[in-house]
């Protein structure tokens, strides 16, 4: 396997967000999921955000991969402030320097496994490189599958292509979803482990938010949200000692 | 359960609004063309009842014989009667009447005034002095009073025609007959006349003359229409006829009462609208018929989209049934406030058309629009049935939801593509069947209308099947041209084949109407100018602007034949007669002159020497008839009634379908018709002489006749080329409302989809699909539908014209065309139509909120 991005590089800053909120609604309904969150996201690295329901881990997520804006503040990825970007801009930088993988329905149902991990690039008229996407497919196990369509994948597989297709065009970071809040125990374990793999031999970012102090315990670091606040962080994390830490918020 | 139907159609305006105006449009043209049509019955009908108020009695000749398009042709009376009436014990007054069959005012540009070219007559009457018998009434205009005609030299005119052409009381007019000794004359303006309520009643211009200046510019002194007679108090009309029956002892004359002649003309009126309300009618039953299909398609889809509701619905306990009728109750509703809808703009069409008829120049002087309960009746009628009928299908579908459907994840399209080939092509096979039954088996056109009904059913059943193979191979150069995009739309539009077919289907009945007209047009104009070709071996040709059927003076061809480098001038005239007891048509010429100019060739007995009581006939009929030379045959002309004519020569008439079978001389015509004028008159030159030399003197003829034109047989084939191109650009007009129809369920079709695939569109647009990616996508799948659907109809639409062209062989059709190039640009039509269908779903799939989508459930 052919590996070049693997050798250590200097820590940059992969996303970063700046005394960030988010607020909907006004006056008496105003509800607040992000609070003035400052936060960075490094290089090579896999963070997990976790949190309790309503902590606001998913808007930091979308806000952060411009999905969604922040109401104050501001968002970077890399260098670019993604919160003076329009939406033309945002569009491209999704594509070129952002990879998805989402909870669920994370293919499209008329496209094959190929063309699904192939997207981003034929939407950008690119070609993926050959030895990279050989690398992904073999690593992911999936070359069988290339040709078969979402509806004939099962759960897992399914995602293993949503990861290949978030790794293909070299993204600056990967963000995850609930990547394997569908998948039984041993489906996610091989996700995640990917997804370290990823990380540690391909020298990817993936910023991912899950509620499983199990799935927490493959990051490097782990950001603790409540009510739209960073309350905590840690660094390689364990599920027990997340699983504790957890217990802390619901009391 | 009737509740939750309802909040489904509140909830989901715009697919609710998208089905209704399928629905609403069909119903619209019904209802407002029959509002139209009782509008305008009803003002003829009161116009012939208040014109003909003060006649109680009419006397005519009882020698008639109508032509196909309904106009009668009836013998004269003498003059000598209206005494003999007038002495009457019981008759006020009686007075006779004369109309002059064409009476063209010229205007000062020296062009007639009237439109010919839309067969609208230009007429001349006498003046009735008995003011209860005269129909017209007098008016002062601009400021001049108006008196009646008193002397030779006077006429009144219409003021329509006044107006138009600018004349005021005291002018001179100049006025065009079909007169061979007066082809036209000058004339004093005495006054401006209305008929009834109407400037002009169904577009004809009317000059009224005193009686005898009446005779004298027809050509027909001491002769008469009819006359007209009121009754002295006390008497009413049917005795009124009867002593006048008793009275008048001359041979071939006959009386009826005043209502009578009122009914008669009411119904003579009704005839000549039926026609156009039969066609109006026939594109509104298309219009509602492709409305029916995307009625079908959205609650197909929209029960496809609820299946896990509706599952659940039967999990909680709800019936197949309750579930079918919840179906059914939003197809009612939907039906029921769509053909509301529908009847009200169909007043503001009925509106609408009556400014078509008006940019025909027919006015129809219409102050309220009659609406009868009827008309409401059928009209909401047709569109809840339809709406109905449409949603029966999609019901049972409904009802056949299992509950545990509600645990499943997403719908699967059921696939039973196999029966679904069978029963298609069962139906498809039928149709074409009866089609040719209709078609070649004489077996009637009803059958030949369900052969071609079935025809689009099984096409439309057999859709499905190739939906996908052929949606495939027409975005096959998609996915090179356009990228991602272009992969997306082309498996989008082929992913539920079921859909895309019937969303096709919608367009190609519409298109395969167009395809049609299209090779008919085209068939029928190379057919006719093969048969100029054939047929016309001279060098010029005079015919009326209306073309054929239109008429002019026989003094023209009779000036035409002075002019220096002239051989001959050969008329032709036309009209009805009944041979061996059925209707046809004769015609006339010079008999010996007749093979120089016409392609006629004479086979036996001596045609050449044609006498006044001889009729030569196509060798065809002679053959079927078993007819022999010298056998008298029986026959009814208007002048004369019945009568036997001899049988003294034929003619191969082969497949020049210009010409009757019979053939009389112009002597012969002459006595047996009360008008006497030339549809064509053909033209033979000296040898040598060429076109151009003699064009200019020929022309310098015609001008003195207001609405001929000179033609060389390359000019005749573009006379009726632009006549066809004419009516085609009308059935084109009345087709595009089938069309749109159909558009607007391909734009149905597409919201519906992309409603369907939000999370799919968020995901698109997650990963970097550009907004005009995604429009482009919608686009491309748009036209895609509709290239399908076009391609579908025009392959349709070519059989159906090439069995009509081929069992019409006998009858004219020589030629089948299929003209490529107007075909080709119905498809590039077809595709710009997708791309305007496609333009609001596209725009909305792209302003779907990325963030809303990818989390829609």
């Amino acid at each position: 396997m052919s590996m070049p991005a693997a050798v250590a590089r200097p820590e940059t800053v992969a996303a970063r967000a700046v005394n960030a909120s988010k607020v909907y609604g006004e006056g008496e309904a105003e509800v607040r999921a992000l609070d003035h969150i400052s936060v960075d996201f490094a290089s090579h690295q896999f963070t997990a955000i976790m949190g309790p329901s309503g902590s606001g881990k998913s808007t930091l997520l979308h806000c952060l991969a411009g999905l969604d804006r922040v109401t104050e503040g501001q968002v970077f990825i890399g260098d670019v402030d993604i919160s003076a970007s329009n939406e033309k801009q945002l569009t491209l930088i999704r594509r070129d320097r952002i990879g998805f993988v989402f909870q669920s329905f994370n293919l499209i149902p008329t496209l094959n496994a190929s063309e699904n991990i192939t997207l981003p690039m034929a939407l950008a008229g690119r070609k993926p490189d050959p030895a990279w996407m050989d690398s992904i497919v073999a690593t992911l196990r999936i070359g069988d599958r290339l040709t078969h369509r979402p509806s004939e994948l099962s759960g897992g597989q399914q995602q293993r292509v949503a990861v290949a297709r978030a790794l293909v065009s070299r993204p600056d970071l990967i963000f995850a979803d609930e990547p394997t809040g569908n998948l039984d125990s041993r489906a996610s374990a091989e996700i995640l482990n990917f997804m370290r793999a990823a990380v540690d031999d391909l020298g990817q970012t993936i910023v991912m938010v899950t509620h499983d102090p199990s799935a927490a315990s493959y990051a490097d670091r782990v950001v603790f949200l409540a009510d739209g606040t960073i309350v905590d962080e840690m660094l390689e994390p364990t599920a027990d000692r997340v699983l504790d830490r957890l217990k802390q918020f619901g009391g | 359960m009737f509740r939750l139907t309802l909040r489904g159609l509140v909830a989901h305006k715009l697919r609710f609004i998208l089905t209704a105006i399928a629905v609403v449009l069909g119903v619209a043209f019904v209802s407002g063309t029959l509002v139209f049509t009782d509008t305008v019955r009803k003002t003829f009908d009161q116009l012939y009842a208040s014109v003909y108020d003060g006649t109680d009695a009419w006397v005519r000749s009882s020698n008639v014989l109508k032509d196909d398009f309904g106009d009668e042709q009836r013998e004269r009376i003498s003059e000598s009667l209206v005494p003999q009436v007038t002495a009457v014990n019981g008759v006020a007054a009686a007075e006779g009447s004369l109309r002059v069959d064409r009476a063209q005012f010229v205007d000062r540009e020296g062009d007639g005034i009237g439109n010919p070219a839309q067969g609208a007559p230009t007429f001349g009457f006498n003046w009735n002095t008995v003011k209860q018998l005269n129909p017209f009434t007098l008016v002062t205009y601009e400021g001049e009073r108006s008196r009646p005609p008193r002397a030779p030299g006077e006429v009144v005119m219409d003021r329509a025609t006044a107006n138009e052409g600018k004349f005021g009381i005291g002018d001179m007019v100049t006025i065009s007959f079909n007169n061979r000794e007066l082809p036209k004359d000058e004339f004093r303006i005495v006054g401006v006349s209305r008929f009834g309520d109407s400037d002009r009643p169904a577009g004809a211009t009317i000059a009224l003359f005193t009686l005898a200046e009446a005779q004298r510019v027809n050509g027909t002194p001491g002769e008469l229409d009819g006359i007209s007679a009121a009754a002295a108090a006390g008497v009413d009309q049917r005795q009124l006829v009867e002593r006048i029956r008793a009275a008048v002892t001359a041979r071939n004359v006959q009386v009826i009462t005043g209502s009578t002649l009122v009914e008669e003309r009411q119904s003579e009126a009704q005839q000549g609208l039926s026609f156009f309300t039969t066609f109006l009618l026939v594109f509104a039953y298309v219009a509602l018929f492709v409305g029916s299909f995307i009625i079908v398609n959205t609650f197909s889809i929209v029960i496809a989209q609820r299946t896990r509701e509706l599952a659940l619905l039967r999990a909680l306990g709800a019936s197949g049934r309750q579930v079918r009728f919840s179906v059914l109750g939003e197809a009612l509703v939907v039906g029921l406030l769509a053909s509301a809808v529908g009847v009200g703009l169909g007043l503001g069409l009925a509106i609408g058309l009556r400014g078509v008829m008006k940019a025909f120049g027919i006015d129809v002087p219409t102050e309220n629009l009659v609406v009868k309960p009827a008309t409401f009746v059928i009209s909401l009628a047709l569109g809840v049935v339809v709406t109905f009928v449409a949603a029966l299908l999609p019901a049972r579908r409904a009802a056949r939801i299992a509950p545990i459907e509600a645990l499943r994840a997403a719908a699967t399209e059921s696939r039973h593509l196999g029966r679904r080939t069978v029963i298609g092509t069962v139906i498809a096979i039928l149709g074409a069947g009866a089609l040719f039954t209709g078609l070649f088996a004489d077996a009637g056109i009803e059958l030949v209308g369900l052969g071609v009904f079935a025809l689009f059913i099984g096409i439309a059943v057999l859709g499905p099947v190739i939906a996908r193979p052929v949606g495939r191979a027409l975005g096959a150069f998609l996915p090179r041209w356009r990228g991602m995009p272009g992969t997306l739309a082309r498996e989008n539009a082929v992913r539920n084949p079921r859909r895309t077919a019937s969303t096709a289907a919608a367009l190609m009945i519409g298109v395969a109407l167009v395809g049609f007209i299209i090779v008919m047009a085209g068939s029928l104009k190379a057919s006719i100018g093969g048969q100029i070709d054939r047929a016309f071996t001279g060098d010029l040709v005079v015919l009326g602007q209306g073309g054929p059927g239109s008429s002019f003076s026989p003094a023209m061809g009779d000036r035409i034949a002075a002019v220096p480098g002239v051989a001959r001038a050969q008329p032709l005239r036309f009209g009805p007669f009944e041979i061996a007891g059925k209707g046809n048509f004769v015609m006339a010429s010079r008999p010996a002159e007749i093979n120089a100019l016409i392609n006629f060739e004479p086979v036996s007995g001596d045609f050449a020497a044609l006498g006044p009581n001889d009729i030569a006939v196509s060798e065809k009929v002679f053959e079927e008839k078993r007819w022999k030379l010298g056998d008298e045959i029986s026959t009814t002309f208007p002048v004369g009634g019945k009568q036997k004519l001899t049988i003294t020569a034929t003619f191969e008439r082969g497949q020049r379908e210009l010409f009757s079978d019979y053939f009389i001389s112009l002597a012969a015509y002459d006595r047996r018709y009360p008008t006497v004028a030339d549809s064509f008159v053909y033209i033979g030159l000296d040898d040598g002489t060429s076109i151009e030399s003699v064009r200019p003197a020929i022309t310098k003829v015609i001008k003195q006749f207001p609405g001929a034109e000179l033609k060389t047989a390359a000019g005749l084939k573009s006379v009726i080329e632009t006549q066809i191109n004419q009516i085609l650009g009308l059935v084109f007009a009345l087709l595009f409302l089938a069309v749109f129809i159909a558009l607007l369920g391909i734009m149905n079709t597409l919201l519906l989809s992309i409603v369907e695939r939000t999370r799919e569109i968020g995901l698109l647009r997650a990963v970097g699909m550009s907004r005009k990616q995604v429009r482009t996508a919608v686009r491309w799948e748009s036209i895609i539908v509709a290239v399908f659907g076009t391609l579908l109809g025009l392959v349709l639409g070519v059989f159906f014209g090439w069995s009509i062209v081929t069992a019409l062989r006998d009858q004219g059709f020589t030629d089948f065309v299929v003209p490529g190039g107007q075909l080709t640009l119905v498809v590039v039509f077809a595709a710009l139509a997708g791309v305007l269908a496609a333009a609001y779903p596209a725009r909305r799939a792209s302003r779907f909120d990325v963030l809303d989508a990818i989390s829609t459930d």
